[in-house]
């Protein structure tokens, strides 16, 4: 970002109106992936049927896409230093691993009702 | 939000730097005036200087050190001889439950704090932290978390459920009083403190290197440093989610640790050691530090397999993250979880063999020097050796299912939290103390101060190995005769006695030293014939730290600056010490300025917390302290345009912009703090 | 070893590129990044933790033990949901146009995003509270059962999050009235925008997570 202010004033808006376009496609890509996400509740059969692992995974699929646009498009990973993209990358897979691994000594995965419902 | 004055105070869209600006003196809310005086109480009170609060971390912990060392005797007093009643069994659990809590959160953190603070930007040649008025902020929240769990003695009892406070018995069922709710609230406290904190010192550590220091010539220390802030970051707020499902539980009757709602306890211990597995980790990880970084000054050596020993403390805090629930081996967590862990708890004792491999081959043919510094590091290495091999007892499930809940869970950690970290924040004291106060601690007596307390300490942990696998457990007040647990419980309570006195030595060896250091010649900037760069400033260290700031070209590079090598390898001085170290002068460098509103701030947090105890109404009050702090702190200019500023201290070159250099700098430390007060916001508010 | 240790020492130099250190804001730090962006991704790189484990709660206590009320999934009302979700999405798209905006100096419209938002956020907001109140009265309770108390407590965590990032957001359009703002300090405005998109992406995470996987 810092870079560009180097530029004319000319460029620089039209570099300016160009993204904006972008993050106004990119928001309606979001906004596209959100309504499918949206469709897996009113018409799971299209989806495997309800509760069904196609539609989990379809729903966590496209839950990564839209979390890991708006980090990069929107927060500006893109356009930032890599050690930005590192650091919090670094919190969040710590994160995802540590409680996958709770979950798993809980044994969460499985038909559900196996897990917790009993006092342990 | 540079410039979040008045609008009368500044013209619109006038950022100039703010070192640059002459507005008036500015009293936000008009309770403070800008603190000015650089001389008593306030001038502690309202100090943002790393160095200050540096100290005041270091003295805050020794006082919580007596605190907690009073609870360490009341109970090897209670356990001298069976059945005694000097201590009943309630509150027996209030003061080891306060022992282990206090030890750990407000002596061995706070020490490690305390090094981080005044030595890390000293060895990068920084001029202060990334953000001063959050470094205040950060201390003053220890303090009065502190100060409030501590409180709980006089309203009604401590916490009584083990440090780890297991679910359910931390519910109000089990724990009617208040003393947990003391514990959660003030550890939540005290959480804030650390978190913003290690934002602070990671920022520090990754933007304000002296020039040409690259992350691998930076010292041990230092790198320990920035793996200690890293788990912090990751670990705080893991125990501070758990700390509030534990508060709903109590103030709000949530069912996270309810039973009887089918809700599962195992939930408490999972996150609990989450968070604190990687803290033992960050508890030891700065006395590491300073180990590395004192023996090669008294091996007069280079250290050995400099790469080794910084990723093997940054492997360390990765692994860190995959043992928690060897803590949680006899919970039922299940054959194959156990397995696992077991494992990964095998793997994390390999980089730290490598690291107890680097410091010997450091000493191995070093000419070495058997100051008191030197004692408390090799103190270190063997007593946590021994702690580290009980460690490996425990990844063994089978042998961890005798020993857990006994007294050898109980002597191993000992071994490695005393006998590793304090033994080596003890030594760092003896090595640091002329620079930090100018004078010398007496050698003589810090000799016997480590003899002392080496025998008061294997005395009161040693024998604890033999009780644990005798069948003695931990956190029960008392024993039945005749089980053998006599005579080694004496030898732990006179050991335990000794140590006091050894704690005692060392403190009336700063006095003692300090009346003799009058007549004495001052040490002088490098007094131990020193290796890194915070050596080459006068002592104590000036206000400015270093002018002009170092251009650093190579690991140790000061010893570099006062050796060469010739060409069999052989040491030989090629430069007087006097000739470069920097000599005291009086410099006008622009420094950030002394505020009110950290402290202002900070005091909302126990307040809003006492609120949450006793009545909302306070909890209000505390919340509006809070939130007039943050506004006080966000219109205060983070730098006082009153302040000198006038003469170049840029580095001494290496830098093309040499001219504009400080002043960039300068600009860049009081921005990103005002910015942060929004940040601050975020984490005090729901808290407040 | 050694590899990795020269990697460090050419990733993370000092002496930053020209361009970027005495570029736009004026930074002249070791790694280039001004210290109050560099902070800012720490703290939301440590938040991943704390809504890791308010989630993991909620998926483990998701079903709430037999005679003690609903189930959070059995209430929630997916088309309304679906509705405010999209409007706090939108409001990252606000936001990152006003951080564009203020990027090229353009104060008129820039304040104007970054009222719209403040208002979706605001519209975000109520929705949660019609919806607690609906649960309230169709008797989920936050004390009803282990479910209800992680589901509240999940979302009210969240809720928090998006009420401080309001009122950020509403300092800093005091800022811009003031004039304090403008291109020299637009970084305050992105970082302030870095808060609102991270509470944005844990939302994506509680809608699939907590409210669509059935």
């Amino acid at each position: 970002m810092a870079a560009t202010t180097h530029e004319p004033d000319v460029v620089h808006h039209e570099a300016h109106e160009n993204r904006d376009k972008k993050y106004v496609l990119i928001a309606l890509i979001l906004a596209g992936l959100t309504v499918i996400e949206v469709l897996t509740y009113s018409i799971p059969d299209a989806f495997g049927g309800k509760a069904s692992t196609t539609l989990i995974v379809a729903l966590m699929v496209l839950m990564a896409i839209k979390f890991w646009t708006v980090a990069w498009f929107f927060m500006h990973l893109k356009f930032d230093k890599r050690l930005l993209t590192v650091v919090f990358y670094a919190g969040l897979s710590l994160a995802v691993l540590v409680y996958l691994a709770i979950l798993t000594v809980f044994r969460f995965w499985g038909p559900p009702e196996s897990h917790m419902i009993k006092n342990t | 939000m540079t410039d979040i004055l008045p609008a009368k105070l500044e013209p619109a869209g006038a950022l100039a730097l703010p070192s640059g600006a002459s507005a008036p003196t500015v009293a936000p809310l008009g309770v403070f005036g800008r603190p000015k005086t650089k001389t008593g109480w306030r001038s502690w009170v309202s100090t943002v200087d790393h160095k200050k609060i540096g100290i005041m971390y270091g003295t805050a912990a020794m006082v919580f050190l007596m605190i907690g060392g009073a609870e360490a005797l009341l109970i090897r007093a209670q356990l001298w001889a069976p059945r005694q009643h000097l201590l009943s069994a309630e509150a027996y659990n209030q003061v080891y439950t306060m022992h282990g809590t206090t030890m750990i959160f407000l002596v061995v953190m706070p020490i490690g704090a305390a090094f981080a603070n005044y030595l890390m930007p000293l060895q990068i040649g920084a001029r202060d932290v990334a953000f001063p008025r959050i470094n205040a902020f950060s201390f003053w929240c220890f303090v009065f978390g502190g100060l409030f769990l501590n409180s709980s003695w006089l309203l009604g009892g401590g916490a009584d459920g083990g440090w780890f406070m297991y679910a359910p018995n931390s519910g109000v069922l089990y724990s009617p009083g208040h003393g947990i709710d003391f514990w959660n609230l003030g550890l939540i406290i005290a959480g804030i403190a650390s978190l913003t904190g290690a934002i602070n010192l990671i920022v520090t550590v990754l933007n304000l290197r002296a020039p040409g220091m690259s992350l691998m010539k930076m010292p041990i220390f230092t790198w320990m440093t920035l793996v200690t802030q890293f788990l912090l970051l990751f670990a705080i707020p893991v125990i501070t989610c758990a700390q509030f499902l534990l508060l709903f539980d109590r103030q709000f009757q949530a069912n996270f640790f309810n039973v009887s709602q089918g809700a599962n306890p195992l939930l408490w211990e999972h996150l609990f050691w989450v968070f604190g597995h990687p803290e033992v980790y960050l508890m030891i990880l700065p006395a590491f530090g300073l180990v590395s970084d004192m023996l090669p000054v008294f091996s007069r050596k280079p250290i050995f397999g400099y790469p080794f020993i910084v990723f093997s403390g940054v492997a360390i805090g990765f692994m860190g993250w995959g043992v928690w629930a060897h803590h949680m081996f006899v919970s039922g967590i299940g054959p194959v979880s156990v397995t696992v862990f077991s494992l990964t708890t095998m793997f994390i004792a390999v980089p730290t063999g490598v690291k107890i491999l680097n410091w010997t081959a450091t000493m191995w043919g070093g000419k070495l020097r058997f100051n008191a510094p030197m004692l408390f590091c090799i103190g270190l290495i063997t007593m946590f050796t021994i702690g580290g091999l009980s460690g490996v007892t425990h990844s063994v499930a089978p042998a961890d299912t005798q020993q857990t809940d006994t007294y050898y869970i109980v002597a191993h950690f000992h071994y490695v939290l005393f006998g590793g970290a304090f033994f080596g924040f003890i030594g760092g004291f003896y090595f640091y103390w002329p620079k930090v106060f100018g004078y010398m601690l007496s050698d003589k007596m810090g000799k016997w101060n480590f003899w002392l307390m080496l025998l008061g300490f294997n005395l009161t942990f040693g024998p604890m190995h033999i009780l644990g696998l005798q069948g003695m457990s931990r956190r029960v007040y008392t024993y039945d005769a005749n089980y053998g647990f006599e005579i080694w419980n004496k030898v732990a309570t006179i050991g335990a006695f000794t140590l006091a006195a050894s704690i005692l030595l060392f403190i009336v060896n700063i006095f003692v030293s300090y009346a003799k250091s009058k007549k004495m010649e001052k040490p002088g900037p490098d007094p131990w014939d020193a290796r890194t760069i915070e050596w080459m400033i006068p002592s104590p260290t000036p206000e400015y730290n270093f002018d002009p700031i170092p251009t650093v070209t190579q690991l140790d590079d000061f010893w570099y600056r006062k050796y060469g090598e010739t060409e069999d390898g052989r040491l030989v001085r090629i430069a007087k010490t006097e000739d470069v170290t920097q000599p005291e002068h009086e410099a006008h460098v622009h420094l950030p300025s002394p505020s009110y509103w950290p402290i202002v701030t900070a005091f909302g947090l126990p307040v809003a917390a006492y609120g949450l105890i006793f009545s909302m109404w306070l909890a209000l009050i505390g919340g509006l302290i809070v939130v007039a702090g943050i506004y006080g702190w966000a219109t205060e200019h983070p730098d006082d345009p009153d302040a000198a500023h006038d003469v170049d201290h840029g580095p001494d070159g290496g830098h093309a912009s040499g001219d504009d250099h400080d002043a960039v700098h300068d600009a860049d430390a009081g921005d990103g703090d005002a910015d942060s007060a929004t940040d601050d916001e975020k984490e005090v508010a729901p808290v407040g | 070893m050694a590899d990795v240790a020269t990697t460090l020492d050419t990733s993370f130099d000092d002496a930053p590129d020209p361009d970027v250190a005495h570029g736009g804001h004026g930074y002249a730090t070791n790694t280039g990044l001004s210290n109050t962006k560099l902070a800012m991704w720490l703290f939301l790189a440590s938040e991943c933790l704390l809504f890791g484990g308010l989630i993991t709660t909620y998926l483990l206590y998701k079903i709430p033990a037999a005679g003690h009320g609903p189930a959070p999934h059995e209430l929630y009302d997916i088309p309304f949901t679906s509705i405010s979700s999209f409007v706090l999405l939108m409001s990252s798209l606000t936001m990152v146009l006003a951080v564009s905006s203020i990027e090229r100096g353009d104060n008129q419209r820039f304040r104007l995003w970054i009222v719209a938002t403040a208002l979706l956020g605001s519209v975000f907001i109520s929705g949660q509270v019609y919806e607690f109140s609906s649960f309230v009265s169709e008797g989920m309770g936050y004390t009803t059962s282990r479910s209800s108390s992680a589901f509240y407590t999940l979302t009210g965590f969240h809720g928090v999050h998006v009420t401080i990032g309001i009122i950020m957001l509403v300092s800093v359009l005091l800022l811009s009235h003031r004039g304090h703002l403008h291109r020299g300090n637009a970084e305050t405005v992105e970082v302030v925008g870095l808060y609102w998109h991270f509470v944005d992406v844990v939302w994506i995470l509680i809608f699939a997570l907590v409210y669509l996987i059935p």
